[in-house]
Parts: structure tokens; sequence; C-alpha cells
């Protein structure tokens, strides 16, 4: 496990940080909150004064249908902004809701426009914010064009470059501690066909599954499978390992 | 909540379902086992014209207390 701190390991990749940048992103992050599993951080409407970083565990973006269900439309892992857009926007358009328990903080919105007074910093959470969106159009890509087995093959190599690049992953495992019905609520397919899936790419030799521990055994084989490929992450570092650069298009940066 | 195993076929290969999903009602365990079909068959198209896909629904008992199939056939006809 990193023991930086997983928002500068994430921001690093969206600017050149210097040690006073640094230091001043460390200083909003101290007053830590753990939560619950399964808890609201906020929800659709309310004009939340603070916006919230996730330090560890796993949350989500979600919208309520009207019959009852849900559809997730964005996973937060560590290091990950759940809302730096109300700073700007106002009220919530949507809820973000904890799946795993987490360690949050909560910086007042008045601290958010202090830190964009600093160039490097805008810039990584301007960065930050344009993955976001990066994100959320593949997402909309696999949701429309990919059958299910692919898109969620393609999620499982998202969650591992993502996790990766902020120390939460190594030699292709991760933990996911989500339900099959929340990976479904993600997906927008059923938790049954979830399931199967899962268990297709397991037989398959792809990945294997302990618990929540998930690993990738056959990167390469996951990516082709899926047709990921990891520039719409925008990480500056990209992956070392060799088993990834063949998926690696040369222009990434 | 009642805890249902939806084992599926596809024609070519039978999953398991070894976790099961928890489901208020029947009605609703049969809403599950038909909406799986579709979505089995637009993950990957069959190569053939003759094919039966499947839900078997088994309850904590281990007995099948719902089957549902689809049956595609498809013929040129010129």
């Amino acid at each position: 496990m990193a023991t930086e701190n997983p928002l500068i390991l994430k921001l690093e990749h969206g600017a050149r940080l210097t040690d006073e940048d640094r230091r001043l992103l460390r200083s909003v992050a101290v007053e830590t909150r753990l939560v619950d599993a399964r808890q609201d951080l906020i929800r659709e409407g309310e004009v939340p004064d603070a916006v919230h970083l996730v330090l560890d565990g796993f949350a989500c973006r979600y919208k309520m249908l009207d019959d009852g269900g849900r559809s997730i439309v964005a996973f937060l892992l560590p290091g990950d902004f759940c809302d730096l857009h109300v700073a700007i926007l106002g009220h919530m358009d949507h809820s973000i809701g904890t799946l795993a328990p987490c360690i949050v903080v909560e910086i007042p919105r008045v601290k958010i426009e202090e830190l964009t007074t600093h160039p490097r910093i805008a810039r990584a959470l301007w960065w930050a914010t344009l993955v976001d969106e990066a994100i959320l159009r593949e997402w909309l890509v696999s949701m429309g064009r990919r059958p299910a087995h692919k898109q969620l093959a393609h999620l499982l190599c998202e969650l591992l470059f993502r996790l990766r690049a902020v120390g939460r992953a190594s030699d292709g495992m991760f933990e996911l501690p989500v339900t099959q019905e929340e990976l479904g609520d993600a997906l927008g397919v059923s938790t049954v066909h979830v399931n199967r899936v899962l268990q297709q790419l397991r037989e398959d030799g792809l990945i294997s599954l302990q618990g929540r521990l998930v690993t990738i055994l056959d990167l390469p084989a996951l990516t082709r499978f899926s047709t990921f490929n990891p520039n719409y992450l925008h990480l500056r570092n990209g992956p070392r390992d060799h088993a990834v650069k063949e998926v690696q298009e040369p222009r990434l940066v | 909540m009642p805890r249902y195993f939806f084992d599926i076929d596809d024609g070519h290969r039978t999953t398991r379902d070894y976790e099961g999903h928890e489901f208020p009602d029947r009605s609703a365990v049969r809403d599950e086992a038909l909406r799986a079909l579709p979505t089995i068959i637009a993950d990957e198209l069959p190569d053939s014209d003759r094919r039966i896909f499947s839900v078997k629904v088994r309850d904590e008992r281990d007995v099948t207390v719902y089957f549902v199939t689809l049956t595609l056939v498809a013929e040129w006809l010129e």
C-alpha cells in the first residue's frame, strides 16, 4: 500500500507539482472522516458547502430511477474528488454514496477556490475534471456499443489502471469491494448476467476472483478482448510492465 | 428475501450460478430470467441458425422452480 496521499499520486499525472504544491495539497486533506459502506455522502438537489475527496475505499455517483432501481454513472476511487464541480455548479444533479467503507475529507469551497490560485494545482484540478469526463465518454461507448461481457472486461481493465496510478493495485491485483448487483447497476445489465459474465472470464483464464480480490491473469488478452486502450485515462507515466505496452498508443503522453 | 440461482445455457456453454440472487417474489424471479435471455444473445450473435437458449432457476433447496427457453430458428429463403 502506498503511504503517499492518493490525491497527490493522482494529480502528479496532471501537472508537474512542486514540493510547495504537495505540501498545500496535504494540508487540505488532514481532517479525515470514516464513512461506513452504503451511506450517502451527498444527495441530488443538495447544495453542499464542501467538496468531498475519497482517500480510501470505494464510492460512486448514481441516479435513482422511477422503478426504484439505481444507475451508477461513475466509480470514485482513492484520490478522486466527488463533487469538485459543485464549487461552480451549485446544487447536485446526482447523488454520491459509498460502496465500501471510505475515508473521506471534506474540503470547504473557499479552500478549493484558494487552491485554484496556484497555477499548477489549478491545472491539475482541471485535468482531473477532464479525465472524469473522458471516463464518462468511454462508459458511454461501453454502454451503447460494447456487449456486456466486453463492457465488464473493459471496466476491470480501467479499474486496474486507475487503482495502480494511486498505488492501490499491484501485479494485476486489486480489491473490488462491490456486489454483483452494484456492478450490474454500473453496466446497466442484470445481476444474473454479471454473475454469468464473471464466471466466463474466470473459465477463460482471464481473471481470478477470491472474495473481493480481483486478479487480472492475462492483461494483454483482457485488453484485446475488451478493446481497452488506456489513452483516455491520461496517465503520465503510463504502465511500466511489458504486458501493457502493446496496447499503448504511441501518442499517449 | 428468498435466494434463487440462475443457470444459463447459451447452446454452447452452461454457466452455473453459485452465488444466487435475492428476490422479493416469484414475479421478480420470472422477470429476471426473461431479462437475461436477450442479453445473452446480444453478447455474442449465434453462429448457427438453430440454437436454444435457456435459463433454469433453482431455489435454496436446489429444486428447479422455473425454466424458460428461447429458440432461435433462422433460414435463408432464397
